[in-house]
């Protein structure tokens, strides 16, 4: 059973441009309108550091500090709707000027970041997306990741050991005076080992993927268009197999500096009626492909971790055509997830559904207040 | 404002490991005000060790200088009659030595390799005293020959390849090499263990007959 989560109160201090705001979210759709350079996206990215303690515009969190003061602090209200009760968590991040992060979950602070991260879902869908499925393979892999840290949230072990080990054979491989061989079978078996982990673990999560994606596809583009999507591991699942062609691509990958092979290298290839989606699809296609891509991605956060994700949609309808737009709030209408959207355009907005599910905020130099 | 002689010690004990200039300076405001005795002692200890204790010959572990008989160190466990030999316990810093002899469990040697591998710090395998652990491997007119060597550097990745690598060189040897096993920790709950160690603890279950 998948259960709604909600967020019920946040609070921002010094956040962006946003000095101090208090928000109650209503349960199924929040407005948040606004003209631009106002702070409607800040609120998005609060929601975000708030649910995963990072940001999705920036990889420096303290750019988040408003400027000249010492620190943002995010605090909110989560609830978790069970059929028996609703439960709650309050949990918050402070955000130093110098770049320190402190998390609280329930007043304590959490046993690792991936706890943190995987209690309270989100899904965003920004414009940048749109990169997803016409820009390199690293979008892909991304969001194949964001899938596993919940299928599988072991994954992070993994990924990290193997980027380490990848560092430190390249080194070893741009020593040309002395033999190395024997450091390198050394940093080589213990690629194998975690890039078979990941390849198996991603290849499940494209596994996750693929139904709900073909679904929302059909529904949002055209229905007599036949999406397929499939996994394109860089390396492979057995450990063996990697080992040697490791140890066979020596020399190439001494030539070009890098390594030619392993989940480094990982992409996700997409099609339409067997043609390479990048190469044949339209504008609209490619919006409708990202948009579906999105909604699978919540569909399978929902199904590994039992709870609906928030989702966060910043200037979507800027990025997509009537139809499209039509489309994704048809899909909203009918998730039981909580939504937060920006707009310029408040009138714009038509979801359907009873008035005491929807709340409206309008920002405006960094204010926030109800509609 | 503090003398200088006191602000310079307070500079000397923020050099150790884990201490901080507000720590440094309640140590020495501690041995100043409070125990003038033990700073006397402690003064002279520090003396004492200077020279005196050199890194064993034999395995690396901290060792007296006999002045008397002015023989290369040897420690305390090498020396040790009771000990097995037979079975080597590599290690990668005199700390981890510590930690397994307080275990009680181990009744080997050891041998401190004093670092692990690392290309990103630019640490080759050249710069780990290989030709030394194969002596003592191989065995001399003093020493018996090793029948295995049990390979106990940390889980992290250079640990890893470290004890790759010292499997790789060693066998050849046709010594027995075997690797610390990893696990849930003693007093731990499965509950709160991570994925991986659960993973590594299964792999290498044993029997209970």
């Amino acid at each position: 059973m998948i259960k709604p989560l909600t967020l019920d109160r946040l609070s921002l201090l010094d956040v962006r441009n946003l000095a101090s705001v208090e928000l109650e979210p209503a349960p199924h759709i929040n407005v948040i309108a606004g003209n631009n350079g106002q702070g409607k996206t800040s609120v998005l990215e609060a929601i975000y550091a708030l649910a995963t303690s990072r940001s999705f515009r920036t990889t420096t969190t303290r750019e988040l500090v408003r400027h000249s003061t010492p620190m943002a602090r995010i605090r909110g209200r989560l609830a978790e709707h069970w059929p028996t009760g609703k439960l709650n968590r309050d949990q918050g991040i402070d955000l130093s000027a110098r770049g320190k992060r402190e998390l609280v979950l329930d007043s304590e602070p959490p046993v690792s970041l991936t706890h943190y991260a995987t209690r309270s879902p989100v899904v965003v869908f920004e414009p940048k997306q749109l990169a997803l499925t016409t820009g390199p393979a690293a979008e892909r892999r991304t969001l194949l990741d964001r899938v596993t840290l919940f299928t599988h949230p072991e994954v992070g072990v993994h990924r990290a050991r193997y980027a380490m080990a990848l560092k430190e054979r390249l080194i070893l491989l741009a020593d040309r005076h002395r033999d190395r061989s024997a450091e390198l079978s050394a940093y080589e078996t213990l690629l194998a080992e975690h890039g078979a982990q990941l390849t198996s673990i991603r290849a499940l999560a494209v596994a996750a993927l693929l139904e709900p994606l073909k679904e929302a596809f059909h529904r949002i583009a055209a229905p007599n268009l036949n999406l397929d999507v499939r996994y394109v591991p860089g390396g492979s699942a057995d450990a063996g197999e990697m080992l040697a062609r490791l140890a066979h691509d020596r020399r190439a990958d001494q030539q070009r500096k890098r390594t030619g092979y392993g989940p480094h290298r990982d992409d996700l290839e997409l099609t339409l009626d067997g043609h390479e989606a990048r190469v044949v699809a339209s504008q609209g296609q490619h919006r409708a492909l990202t948009l579906a891509l999105k909604i699978a991605e919540h569909r399978a956060i929902a199904s590994a971790r039992g709870v609906q994700p928030i989702l966060l949609l910043d200037d979507v309808s800027s990025e997509l055509d009537a139809d499209r737009t039509a489309a994704l709030f048809d899909h909203l209408a009918t998730t039981e997830s909580q939504i937060f959207l920006t707009t310029t355009r408040r009138d714009w907005i038509l979801v359907s559904g009873a008035t005491r599910d929807r709340a409206d905020f309008i920002v405006e130099g960094g204010i926030v207040t109800p509609a | 404002m503090l003398p200088p002689k006191v602000q310079e010690l307070v500079q000397l004990f923020a050099r150790l490991p884990s201490v901080g200039e507000k720590t440094a300076q309640r140590f020495v405001l501690f041995l100043l005000t409070r125990e003038p005795d033990t700073a006397r002692v402690l003064g002279s200890a520090l003396l004492d060790i200077t020279g005196t204790i050199l890194p064993c010959v034999r395995c690396g572990n901290l060792a007296e200088v006999d002045a008397a008989r002015a023989s290369a160190p040897v420690c305390g466990i090498c020396r040790d009659s009771r000990r097995d030999p037979g079975v080597l316990c590599v290690v990668a810093r005199v700390q981890d030595l510590m930690s397994i002899e307080r275990s009680r469990a181990f009744r080997g040697t050891y041998f401190v390799l004093g670092r692990l591998l690392s290309p990103l710090e630019g640490i080759g395998a050249d710069q780990l005293p290989i030709e030394e652990l194969k002596l003592r491997v191989r065995g001399g007119e003093d020493s018996p020959v090793v029948k295995e060597v049990l390979v106990a550097t940390p889980p992290s990745v250079d640990g890893e390849a470290t004890a790759l690598f010292l499997a790789q060189e060693l066998k050849p040897l046709g010594v027995r090499v075997t690797r610390l096993a990893s696990g849930v920790p003693h007093g731990g709950d499965i509950e709160f263990a991570d994925p991986v160690t659960i993973g590594r603890a299964i792999a290498g279950r044993r029997g209970l007959d």
